[in-house]
């Protein structure tokens, strides 16, 4: 068994616990983030990526849209290469009670949101693939937001500053002694080990799955989960974030991001075993589909990528589970104070939008623990990638290299593109042609990423997740994570089928159309010429 | 800003197969093929039209992808579209000229002795290798010494007898550089006892599209429509002889420029189509022998619309032609890019395929539809190209 | 157009079928739309590979007599065991005037090693994949040396090593791997090149005695080297018999990621093989609809032809599955979208597919076709049979191509046996 001995231990590789991880890391904090997938898997890569201006909140919950608009704009800055500034519009179709649209424009004011009414003339010139039958538009600065970068780029900061991350480690344990927890026993999936992990303070940034870890150290904290679905459209149908303007409700968002459009989301309350076992119905897709049509009639005509869903979790603060004292805002919990146990704070509730300042609070917290003075620095240290001044994205050249490909890079990883597309030529040969992500990114993301498996380097870097959805590149991943002496050929073949398994999920509910054509063809390629399923079901009977 | 008016790139499923049969990639590496260009790119370029590569350019526009793709991608389309909506635009005199067939055809035809032995000297091509980038190697069409249009109004009177008539849109080769080609059409036209309309007519925008030219183009476009509108109002044909005019008038106007040609789509045939159809009808005169052991070339354009079936009937039913048919290769000229210093060695090693297949089948002339290939296959081959129409035209002659 | 014969689909069935027609003096045409999936299989032809337990099936014709007893609809239930015999012969011959020689095993399926090193039972092969020479020097129990191509993206030897060093096969040979550079100089990263530029680099026969002397140095002295399957296209046989001299040693060639040489060679033998008897090939064009009355078809009208109609005595549509467009599917429906045929399927989306991606057994769309009578012609949405149509190919229901290995036998016999129905009809019409 291995020990490690550390300052602070986070548990939980969503927003929160990287945004934790790297601010008690500023502070000058020795820190070790547990996960037990991958960085970002959970609910934090499970949403629609909106970078809110708090608009969508404005009228239901003030506290939470000044958040938002606070953090937003913080956002803009230390995570530029995470965010777009795309803009957002609130529109308000024939059918929509046209009330709420004023009532959104004071509420806004109360928030200091700017809100801005346009002609829906000019709402049509900014988004010309907008429903022409819009009554009214408001404009807003809403967003996106990628939450797999975002993570990762805290991730980058901390470890390059020495903190250290296990991923794909779960927590079996806790240690707990005099009244206090004092560490966690884990496991590292891969090799089967067992690490004992010790530290003064352990913070739980599990979200969702923090009710279990509260029950290891014999607390009872409960968690309502609910869930959200999602679908993706192939391609970006709208380049400003469109709002239906009325009362929060399914299908009300179409958030570009990155190279695809992402029409949100529903909302249903789950059993809390079922966290575990999360599928889009079909009928959520079709309320998806048929609402988002009414913001962008193009939706209709579009190819349906994927569709996958995430777990919000409310919390109970008091034990009480009738309801009335779930908090939908940001639940800060000092164990000490709450339950008489040491050492121990769950952070939870909250968004990926003001995963920041969640952080900021815990850190504080856990700073006043340690005994460490150093104040928060994350709202004006720029993250690893947004180091460089605000300005419009302009692409560098880099000789031979095709400017679509330098972009995509720059895309996703900021001012480190310079790093990854050395003037090797086989640091830009294409691996995945939809995204254009190259050897060279796939090699970066290896050493430097935290990536154990091609759904991990699947978030660093986008692979397989453009309209062919591992078709070519899965294959050619797979074959790199053995060049690169990542994986031995045995895993790689296994890394490959778990991959594809991967994929197929958030497929199956959507296979018609192109997609089924795609998946057919994917088919004959990875069963057919490559006899895949046979090498699967052969490690299924080793096992 | 979005366009989404050719959204076919959506059905791309990432097959590989465009990159297999296109010429272009073949002959350079310069070109990443029309996938990446294509449907891969569009995805990146709707995000953010800095995104775009230079490497667009070297497209040639010849639909072979467009062939190939079993996704009803509109591959060559979107790359001229991108071309236009985001690769830069420098202005060059030499496009210029290429382009205008019209204003440089009227010119030229009027000076045709002056033009033609100019072309012809060292010095000139020296000149235009080095000003304007248009290699020395290349041979140029000659210009006619009157146009089409000229002559047609000496024998327009003879055309008003048939009670069957077709509208023909003759385009700027016939006019300017080939007047015999045209006076085959009316020949093999009033031997089917079909009778001959001339539309007012500006060039069909095919090398206007190709040199971005592309407000030109739709003028053109407009013009053109309007023009054959009020020709074809009772339903009658407008043929061509030219399979990128026809290509133009039918597919370009409506997929690329985005104009609506509904009202003219049915009527504008290309020629071996629309005498196809008559001969159906019944309307084949007896054909005499034309002795020639002949080479048949597709060209890309036919290939697209799938006319290349009817020429070959046409060309089946002579008697005494020994006809060879080619394997359907590209070759390389794509209108004015082969024209261009930086294309020419592409469109050479494009060519290189087909010619040797021309080569190996030891004919005596070779026939093709397509007046840009007739001039690359000359150039490169040394044999004589016919016009399928005027091989049809010996067929009937009158001895 | 008037024709004899019109086959709608460019693809395994659709050539069959028009070849055939035409060497028997049938006025014949093809309309295709976009290229076939022979551009993406393992050029290989499997006629009936597994048994319905996903057992390895080596002899295929007893094979098939036990499957079409469970499956009575099955498309080889409706050809029968004579007429796949003699299609399979038919295409053999017909691919080898085309330019191409396929090896066979004498009526039972030999093997074939994929791309991920699995062992994949077949029944013709190219001679450059397996053939008389591999046999014999298998009971040698030689030495296997995987090479790679520096930079080449889809093949991946190591990943291939680990599986076939565990089939039973090659369980107690050797297998190593290597690498060879191409020894060019190109103004394109080499490392972006697909199976088709580097076809082309050895169609052009100019780089063979280095790639040879490479291939020699990194086989390490063993008896086979497997190669990506990209060498040459249009003039592999010499290519691969000259590299084999050069290199001293035997070669292999392995299928890879799409694009795939292998198909590529047997699309073209087929295509010139058809041109050669005269038949008309319409390419990039899409059959739209048709005119049927009275159970007979008149003539079909095109995406290109607009208004035109092309008729033809016999028509056979051969538009394969939902990747050539032969099946459409939409939110929850599919459809068979030029003439609205009966169909075998499932409405309920989520009954199409299998909760694992990769299951061996296959998904349940795969099974999706259109529902012939014991004649292959297809019945119309208002129960009206087609007599002059015909269906073939992956565009009929109730087999399973992948599962049961027998997607291109499939394909060849209904092909041959929709052929050879049609020739009668005509000749008996005559007589």
């Amino acid at each position: 068994m291995k020990t490690i001995e550390t300052g602070a231990i986070i548990i939980g590789g969503g927003a929160t616990g990287c945004g934790t991880f790297r601010d008690l890391t500023l502070r000058g904090v020795e820190t070790v983030l547990i996960e037990q997938s991958d960085i970002s898997s959970g609910t934090t890569g499970r949403n629609h990526g909106l970078l809110h201006s708090g608009a969508r909140y404005a009228v239901n919950d003030l506290e939470s849209a000044k958040e938002c608009i606070a953090e937003n704009r913080v956002l803009k800055i230390i995570a530029r290469h995470c965010v777009e500034d795309t803009g957002g519009l609130f529109i308000t179709l024939p059918e929509d009670d046209p009330d709420y649209h004023n009532r959104l424009i004071e509420h806004c004011k109360y928030a200091g949101i700017p809100c801005e009414e346009i002609k829906t003339r000019e709402a049509l010139k900014l988004e010309p693939n907008l429903n022409p039958n819009i009554l009214a538009a408001l404009r807003v600065p809403d967003g996106t937001i990628d939450p797999f970068r975002l993570c990762s780029a805290n991730i980058l900061d901390a470890t390059e500053r020495g903190a250290k991350v296990l991923t794909h480690t779960a927590v079996e344990s806790m240690i707990i002694d005099g009244g206090a927890v004092r560490g966690v026993r884990c496991r590292d999936a891969a090799s089967g080990e067992q690490i004992e992990v010790r530290g003064e303070v352990v913070i739980n940034a599990s979200g969702v799955w923090g009710q279990r870890l509260c029950s290891m150290a014999g607390i009872e904290l409960l968690m309502f989960p609910s869930k959200g679905s999602m679908v993706i459209i192939d391609y970006r149908i709208n380049n400003v974030v469109v709002n239906r303007c009325r009362v929060p409700s399914d299908g009300d968002i179409i958030v570009p991001g990155d190279t695809v459009s992402i029409i949100g989301t529903t909302s249903r309350k789950i059993d809390y075993s079922d966290i575990e076992r999360l599928e889009v119905d079909d009928d959520e897709i079709d309320v998806l589909i048929s609402d988002g049509e009414k913001l962008i009639p193009n939706v209709s005509k579009a190819r349906i990528l994927r569709a996958y869903c995430g777990v919000r979790p409310l919390v109970a603060v008091s034990g009480n589970v009738d309801g009335r004292e779930i908090s939908r805002g940001i639940v800060l919990v000092d164990h000490e104070t709450r339950d008489g146990v040491g050492g121990f704070i769950t952070i939870a509730g909250g968004k990926l939008m003001t995963y920041r300042l969640m952080a900021e609070w815990t850190a504080d917290l856990a700073a006043k623990k340690l005994g460490v003075k150093k104040k928060c620095s994350t709202a004006s240290t720029a993250l690893p990638g947004s180091e460089t001044r605000p300005r419009k994205p302009k692409i560098r050249r880099f000789t031979g290299i095709a400017k679509s490909v330098v972009g995509s890079t720059f895309y996703r990883h900021g001012s480190r593109v310079s790093s990854i597309l050395e003037r090797k030529k086989k640091n830009y040969g294409l691996v995945c042609e939809c995204e254009m992500v190259t050897a060279g990114e796939v090699y970066y993301a290896l050493r430097k990423l935290n990536v154990k498996n091609i759904v991990d380097l699947r978030r660093r870097t986008r692979i397989g997740m453009g309209p062919c959805q591992g078709e070519l590149c899965s294959y050619r991943a797979a074959g790199l994570f053995a060049e690169f002496g990542a994986a031995t050929p045995q895993k790689a073949n296994r890394l490959l089928i778990d991959f594809l398994e991967e994929r197929w999920k958030g497929i199956k509910p959507i296979l018609w159309g192109d997609g089924l054509r795609e998946m057919e063809f994917t088919y004959w390629i990875y069963q057919g010429l490559f006899g895949l399923g046979d090498i699967a079901d052969d490690g299924e009977d080793e096992k | 800003m979005i366009h989404l008016d050719n959204i076919s790139f959506d059905q791309c499923i990432k097959c590989t197969v465009c990159t297999i049969y296109c010429p272009v990639a073949r002959a350079t590496h310069l070109f990443p093929g029309p996938k990446q260009s294509g449907p891969d790119a569009e995805r990146l370029r709707i995000k953010n039209p800095d995104l775009v590569d230079e490497s667009l350019k070297y497209c040639s526009n010849c639909k072979r992808c467009e062939i190939a793709c079993p996704s009803g991608v509109k591959i060559a389309d979107i790359i001229q579209q991108s071309k236009w909506r985001y690769l830069k635009k420098k202005f060059r005199l030499r496009d210029y000229f290429m382009s205008h067939t019209d204003l440089v055809g009227t010119m030229a035809t009027s000076m045709s002795f002056l033009v033609n032995f100019f072309m012809g000297l060292a010095i000139t091509r020296l000149f235009m290798e080095l000003v304007l980038k248009i290699p020395m190697r290349r041979v140029f069409p000659k210009y006619n010494s009157t146009t089409f249009r000229r002559w047609f109004r000496t024998i327009r009177k003879s055309q008003e007898a048939y009670a069957q008539k077709a509208v023909f849109f003759h385009g700027c080769y016939v006019n300017y550089n080939n007047l015999d080609l045209g006076k085959d059409v009316v020949r093999v036209l009033n031997a089917m006892n079909i009778g001959v309309e001339v539309p007012r007519e500006k060039c069909c925008g095919v090398p206007l599209i190709a040199n971005g030219f592309l407000k030109k183009a739709k003028k053109n476009a407009r013009y053109n429509i309007a023009s054959l509108e009020e020709r074809t109002g009772d339903g009658r044909a407008v043929i061509s002889a030219s399979s990128s005019c026809s290509f133009a008038l039918k597919y370009e106007y409506s997929n690329l420029l985005a104009l609506d040609n509904s009202r003219i789509f049915n009527q504008v045939e290309y020629i071996t189509k629309y005498l196809y159809s008559r001969i159906q009808e019944g309307g084949l005169p007896t054909m005499k022998p034309v002795h020639l052991r002949a080479a048949y070339h597709s060209p890309c354009h036919l290939e697209r619309m799938g006319g290349v079936i009817y020429t070959i009937d046409l060309l089946k039913r002579v008697p005494g032609l020994d006809l060879v048919i080619l394997h359907s290769e590209c070759c390389g000229i794509a209108g004015t890019y082969g024209f261009k210093k930086e294309y020419y060695d592409i469109s050479q090693s494009i060519g290189g395929l087909l010619f040797k297949a021309i080569e190996a089948a030891e004919p005596e002339v070779v026939i093709t539809d397509c007046e840009t290939c007739k001039m690359q296959i000359e150039m490169n081959t040394g044999y004589e190209v016919l016009h399928p129409v005027q091989v049809l035209a010996r067929a009937f002659r009158e001895e | 157009m008037n024709y004899d014969c019109m086959v709608i689909g460019g693809g395994l069935a659709a050539l069959t079928c028009a070849i055939k027609c035409a060497s028997e003096g049938l006025r014949t045409g093809i309309i295709s739309y976009g290229m076939s999936a022979l551009h993406f299989s393992s050029g290989s032809l499997d006629l009936y590979g597994y048994n319905p337990d996903r057992k390895i099936v080596s002899r295929p014709y007893e094979g098939i007599e036990e499957l079409v007893k469970l499956n009575t609809r099955h498309p080889y239930a409706l050809c029968g065991n004579d007429i796949i015999r003699e299609a399979m012969e038919f295409f053999r011959g017909a691919v080898a005037k085309g330019g191409l020689e396929l090896y066979h095993n004498d009526g039972s399926n030999h093997f074939h090693v994929s791309t991920m090193g699995t062992v994949k039972p077949t029944y013709f092969s190219q001679p450059s994949v397996f053939n008389e020479t591999a046999k014999e020097a298998f009971e040698k129990r030689p030495k296997i040396a995987l090479l790679a191509f520096t930079g080449y993206r889809d093949f991946y030897p190591e990943l291939a090593a680990v599986n076939l060093r565990k089939s039973t096969l090659f369980r107690n040979l050797e297998v190593i791997t290597g690498e060879v550079t191409l020894p060019i100089r190109t103004s394109k990263n080499p490392h972006e090149f697909r199976s088709i530029d580097i076809a082309r680099i050895f169609d052009s026969e100019r780089y063979l005695k280095n790639i040879a002397a490479q291939i020699m140095n990194a086989s390490q002295g063993a008896d086979f080297a497997g190669l990506p399957a990209f060498i040459g296209i249009n003039n592999y046989q010499k290519i691969h018999q000259r590299l084999q001299e050069l290199a001293g040693i035997l070669i292999y060639e392995v299928p890879t990621l799409p694009p795939s040489i292998l198909g590529m060679r047997v699309d073209n033998a087929l295509k010139s093989r058809f041109a050669a008897l005269g038949g008309e090939f319409v390419a990039g064009d899409r059959v739209v609809g048709g005119e049927i009355a009275e159970g007979v078809l008149n003539h079909v009208h095109t995406e290109n032809h607009g208004t035109t109609r092309i008729r033809a005595k016999y028509f056979v549509l051969a538009t394969g599955s939902f990747f050539s467009g032969g099946l459409v599917s939409g939110f929850n429906d599919i459809r068979e979208p030029v003439f609205n045929l009966k169909l075998f399927r499932d409405n309920e989306r989520n009954r199409w597919y299998s909760p694992r991606f990769l299951d061996t057994k296959g998904h349940p769309f795969l099974q999706y076709g259109v529902e012939t009578d014991d004649n292959l012609n297809p019945i119309t949405e208002n129960g009206e049979t087609v007599k002059n149509l015909f269906c073939a190919g992956a565009l009929l229901a109730r087999y399973n191509p992948v599962a049961e290995g027998c997607g291109g036998g499939v394909a060849v016999s209904t092909g041959y046996a929709a052929a050879k129905k049609i020739i009668r009809n005509l000749r008996g019409g005559a007589a």
